[in-house]
C-alpha cells in the first residue's frame, strides 16, 4: 500500500516550492517574543491562516489555490520563550539549539562570509534577548494570469503583510517585528523580500543572478501526491537505473527514514511528528567577480566560455540541460530546440485546459532536465566532480573506484561494495525552497542588493545540511578531488599563498589534459541566517495553547 | 619477517613505566611527563621533526586500561547463567577478572624508515644524537632511565621497553623520508606548473618545462624540497619564498 501523508497536518512550504506553483514573490518576516502569553495568542491567530499541504484544485479533499501562503517556524530560543517546556526542548538537536552563527566553522562561514559581516538582524541575533530571532513567517504571493501578473502578486503580498502587521499590533508589544534586513542602497528594512529574476522585457525567469536555472532537482519522497510523476532523477537511484521516492523520514520527523529508523526528535510525538527543520540562509552573489572570472578562464578553457559556464554548475545556463546528457554545445542546442517546442505545446495545452497533454508535456520536459545518472560519466569528463549539481546531489557517483591497470584519472562504478546505488547519497538530501532577492543594477559591481534566499528542509540538520556544506561544498575528498571546493558555493580561499583551485576533468581515453581552474575567487557570500523548526499544524495549535507536555 | 616491519618501514611501539611518585608541588611524575609533552605543541615544531627518517609518531601517557563492559562468555559463567539456582556470590565469582596496569606508562608509537635491514639501532642512535636532551626531559621520570647517559644505553633501554605491535600509521609508503618529501614537493610544484602552463603552445611549454626541471631538480634529494615536520602555514609560506 502506498504511503499517504496527512496533508492537512503538514505546513505547505515543506512539500511545495511555492515558486514552482505560481508564487513568484515572497516576503520573509522575523519576530521577537517579549511576552510568552501574548506570543502564544499571536501564534494561535497566525495558525488559523497557515497554508497546509492539502491538494489544490477541484474535487473531494482539495481546496482552491490561495492568493497568498502563510507559513511559520521557530528558532530554539523562540520555542523556549513561548513556553515550550525544557523537557521537550532537550529533545531538539544540539545544532538547532546552537544556531547557525555558532556553527560557522562547520559551515565554512569565514572571511567575508563570517557573522560580523552579516545583515544587522543576523548580527544581533543570539546576542541579546531583545534582538533574538524567535519566529519566522513567510508570505508568498500568487501572480496574476495576465500582463499585470507582477502587480497582482505584489498586491497579494502587501495585503498579506498588512494583515500580519495588524496581528503583530494586536499583541501590544508582546511580539515585536525585527528590523535589520539590508535592502537596496543598504536600506534597513523590517522584512526580507524575494522575487524571481526578470529578463530584460520584465518576463519572469527560473534563473538566479549568475544566470543559471535554479532548483530543478528537488528531492521527491514518499507520500506526496503531487510529486509522484517527478521521481526520475529526484528520488533515490535504484539498481538498473530506476528511481524510487526517498523515505519520508529524511524530510519529516515522526516518519521512518532511509535507515529504517525514526529520526531523533523531541517529545511528545505530537510536537515533532509532521514537523521538520529548516535552514534559512541569505546568500549574496558577487556577479562582477563571477563574470570576470568566467571571462578570464573562458578565454583559456579549450571548450570556450559557454561550456565552462556549464561546467561550473553541471547544467547549461541557457537551457538547464544537464551536461551528462548534453556534453557539447551541439547536443545542448538539440535539447534546447526540443524544450522550446515542448514548452510551446505545454502552454497551448494549458490554455486549452487539456490536462492529459499538460501532463505528457511536463513529463517530457522533466525527463530531459532531471532523468539522468552519472553511471556513464564516472570519470567526470562530462560533468566535473566539483560542479554544483554533482556536489549537492551526487546520485550514485560517489561509489567510484580505480583499480590497478586502469588509466590514471579513470573511475568506474564499484559494483559490489554497496547495497544500493544511492547508499552514499540518500541520507544527505535536502529540499530546497526559496527565491532570488534584489536586482542586479550594475553587473560590473559585486556590491548591491542581490542574491538568493535559500531555505533548505531536512530531518537532521547535522547529518544532511551541515554534512553537505562541510564535506561536499567546502571539501572534495569524497569526490576524490582533494581539497577542491564546489566551484560556485565553495568558501574559496582569498589567500595568495594557498589559492582555491578545481579540476575540470577530461576524458581519460582522450589525449586532452584536464583543465585546472586556478585562483577561484569567492563567488557567493553568506549574509546571515539561522536554523528553524517548522511544526505541524497540530503542534502549532498546542504551542499556541501552551499545552505541550512530554510527561 | 617480524610483524612490525613492512618492507622498509618499521613500526616502533615503546611502553616505558613512569615512576609512581610526585614532586614537592604534589604533581604526579606521570602528569609532569604529560604536561611536558603537551608543551611540545606550543613549540614551533615538534622536536621529533629533527629526528632523521621519522615518518609519523605519537606520544601519550597511558593512565590505565579502560573497560567498557565486563567481557563474558567463558565456559563457567555461561554455565552459571543457565543454572538459576547458582547463588549470586558464585555468579559474581565466575565473572572475568578486571585488569589494571601496575603503573602509568609513557607510550611512544613511531613509524620510520628502517631500510632493508630494519635498522632500529641506527634510528634510535639518530634520535639520541638529534634530541638527546629532549629525550631526557620526557623519559627522565621513567623507571631505570637514570642509568641512560649515552646512545648505546638509550638503545638498550628502548629495546627493553619495546612491544612488537603492528601499529602502522596511514599516509606514507616505505621510501626513505627524503624521497617522500621530495616526491610531495615535486607533485605540488608540478600541479602549479600545470596550472601556469595550460593552454600554451608546445614549444613554450617545452622551454618552461626545462626551466621547471632546472629549478626543482628532481634527482637531487637535498635540492629544493619540503622540510621534515613542516606543517604550520607560516612555515610553508617561508618555504615558498625561499625556493624563489
Amino acid at each position: 500500500m502506498t504511503k499517504q501523508l496527512d496533508l492537512l497536518d503538514i505546513q505547505g512550504n515543506i512539500l511545495r516550492a511555492y515558486g514552482r506553483f505560481g508564487y513568484p514573490v515572497a516576503r520573509y518576516v522575523f519576530l521577537n517574543v517579549r511576552n510568552a502569553a501574548k506570543g502564544r495568542e499571536f501564534v494561535g491567530e497566525i495558525t488559523k491562516k497557515v497554508t497546509t499541504s492539502v491538494e489544490w484544485g477541484d474535487g473531494p479533499g482539495k481546496i482552491k489555490q490561495p492568493d497568498r501562503t502563510v507559513n511559520i517556524a521557530f528558532t530554539y530560543q523562540g520555542l523556549k520563550d513561548l513556553g515550550v517546556p525544557i523537557s521537550s526542548l532537550v529533545g531538539f538537536s544540539p545544532e538547532f539549539a546552537s544556531g547557525m552563527k555558532e556553527r560557522k566553522d562547520i559551515l565554512g562561514d569565514d572571511g567575508p562570509s563570517s557573522p560580523e559581516h552579516w545583515d544587522p538582524i543576523w548580527r544581533g541575533n543570539r546576542e541579546t534577548r531583545e534582538k533574538d530571532v524567535h519566529i519566522f513567517i513567510s508570505l508568498n504571493a500568487l501572480a496574476g494570469q495576465g500582463l499585470d501578473w507582477l502587480t497582482v502578486a505584489e498586491k497579494n503580498r502587501d495585503d498579506a503583510y498588512a494583515w500580519l502587521l495588524d496581528e503583530i499590533n494586536k499583541t501590544e508589544g508582546g511580539v515585536v517585528l525585527l528590523d535589520g534586513h539590508l535592502g537596496d542602497d543598504d536600506a534597513n528594512l523590517n522584512y526580507q523580500d524575494a522575487r524571481v529574476v526578470l529578463d530584460n522585457n520584465g518576463v519572469p525567469t527560473p534563473k538566479e543572478h549568475f544566470g543559471y536555472t535554479d532548483g530543478i532537482s528537488d528531492p521527491v519522497f514518499e507520500g506526496v501526491p503531487y510529486d509522484e510523476r517527478r521521481v526520475k532523477g529526484r528520488g533515490k537511484q535504484m539498481p538498473g537505473g530506476t528511481w524510487a521516492p526517498l523515505a519520508t523520514g529524511e524530510f519529516l520527523l515522526g516518519h521512518v527514514d532511509e535507515a529504517k529508523e525514526y529520526p531523533p526528535a523531541p517529545e511528545p510525538i505530537l510536537l515533532s511528528r509532521n514537523g521538520t527543520y529548516m535552514i534559512y540562509r541569505k546568500l549574496h552573489e558577487n556577479v562582477a567577480t563571477f563574470d570576470r572570472y568566467l571571462e578570464e578562464q573562458g578565454s583559456k578553457f579549450p571548450g570556450g566560455k559557454a561550456l565552462l559556464a556549464a561546467k561550473f554548475v553541471g547544467r547549461w545556463p541557457d537551457t538547464g540541460v544537464p551536461l551528462v546528457k548534453a556534453p557539447d554545445a551541439a547536443s545542448n542546442a538539440k535539447f534546447g530546440a526540443q524544450l522550446l517546442s515542448l514548452n510551446a505545446a505545454l502552454n497551448a495545452a494549458q490554455k486549452k485546459g487539456d490536462k492529459e497533454s499538460v501532463k505528457s508535456n511536463e513529463q517530457a520536459i522533466d525527463d530531459i532536465l532531471s532523468d539522468f545518472t552519472y553511471d556513464d560519466d564516472m570519470s567526470g569528463a562530462k560533468c566535473p566532480f566539483s560542479s554544483h549539481i554533482r556536489r549537492i546531489n551526487p546520485r550514485a557517483s560517489l561509489e567510484m573506484m580505480n583499480e590497478e591497470g586502469d588509466k590514471p584519472g579513470s573511475f568506474k562504478v564499484s559494483k559490489d561494495a554497496f547495497d544500493t546505488p544511492g547508499a552514499l547519497a540518500n541520507r544527505r538530501r535536502l529540499l530546497r525552497r526559496g527565491l532570488p532577492y534584489g536586482e542586479v543594477k550594475d553587473r560590473t559591481r559585486d556590491d548591491g542588493n542581490h542574491g538568493i534566499v535559500i531555505m533548505m528542509v531536512n530531518a537532521d540538520i547535522n547529518r544532511q545540511f551541515e554534512f553537505v556544506q562541510q564535506q561536499w561544498v567546502n571539501y572534495g575528498n569524497d569526490f576524490k578531488a582533494g581539497n577542491d571546493k564546489e566551484i560556485i558555493l565553495g568558501n574559496h580561499s582569498m589567500d595568495d599563498n594557498f589559492p582555491s583551485k578545481a579540476v575540470i576533468e577530461a576524458d581519460p581515453d582522450s589525449d586532452q589534459p584536464p583543465y585546472i581552474l586556478s585562483k577561484i575567487p569567492r563567488l557567493v557570500v553568506t549574509r546571515g541566517g539561522d536554523y528553524f523548526f517548522i511544526p505541524s499544524m497540530t503542534a502549532l495549535r498546542m504551542i499556541a495553547q501552551g499545552v505541550i507536555d512530554p510527561t | 619477517m617480524s610483524s612490525n616491519i613492512s618492507g622498509n618501514a618499521y613500526a616502533l611501539t615503546i611502553l616505558s613505566p613512569i615512576k609512581d611518585g610526585f614532586t614537592q608541588d604534589e604533581i604526579a611524575y606521570a602528569d609532569i611527563v604529560r604536561a611536558r609533552l603537551q608543551g611540545w605543541n606550543a613549540e614551533h615544531n615538534s622536536p621529533m621533526a629533527l629526528v632523521p627518517q621519522t615518518y609519523l609518531c605519537r606520544y601519550f601517557v597511558l593512565d590505565d586500561v579502560y573497560l567498557e563492559s565486563l567481557p563474558g562468555g567463558s565456559a563457567i559463567d555461561t554455565l552459571v547463567d543457565w543454572l538459576p539456582f547458582v547463588p549470586d556470590t558464585l555468579r559474581r565469582w565466575a565473572w572475568p577478572k578486571e585488569d589494571h596496569l601496575k603503573s602509568r606508562y609513557l607510550v611512544f608509537s613511531c613509524n620510520f624508515h628502517g631500510g632493508p635491514k630494519a635498522d632500529l639501532d641506527g634510528y634510535l642512535r639518530g634520535m639520541w644524537n638529534a634530541i638527546g636532551d629532549r629525550i631526557k626531559e620526557i623519559w627522565g621520570y621513567c623507571y631505570g632511565f637514570d642509568q641512560v647517559d649515552n646512545a648505546d644505553k638509550f638503545i638498550d633501554y628502548m629495546k627493553k621497553c619495546q612491544l612488537t605491535a603492528t601499529l602502522f600509521f596511514v599516509g606514507s609508503n616505505d621510501d626513505p623520508l627524503e624521497e617522500q618529501l621530495k616526491a610531495l614537493y615535486l607533485k605540488q610544484e608540478f600541479a602549479k606548473f600545470a596550472i601556469d602552463n595550460q593552454g600554451l603552445d608546445a614549444a613554450t611549454v617545452k622551454t618552461n618545462f626545462q626551466a621547471f626541471i632546472d629549478r626543482v631538480r628532481p634527482s637531487e634529494l637535498d635540492g629544493p624540497t619540503w622540510k621534515a615536520g613542516a606543517y604550520r602555514v607560516d612555515e610553508l609560506v617561508e618555504l615558498k619564498k625561499n625556493k624563489g
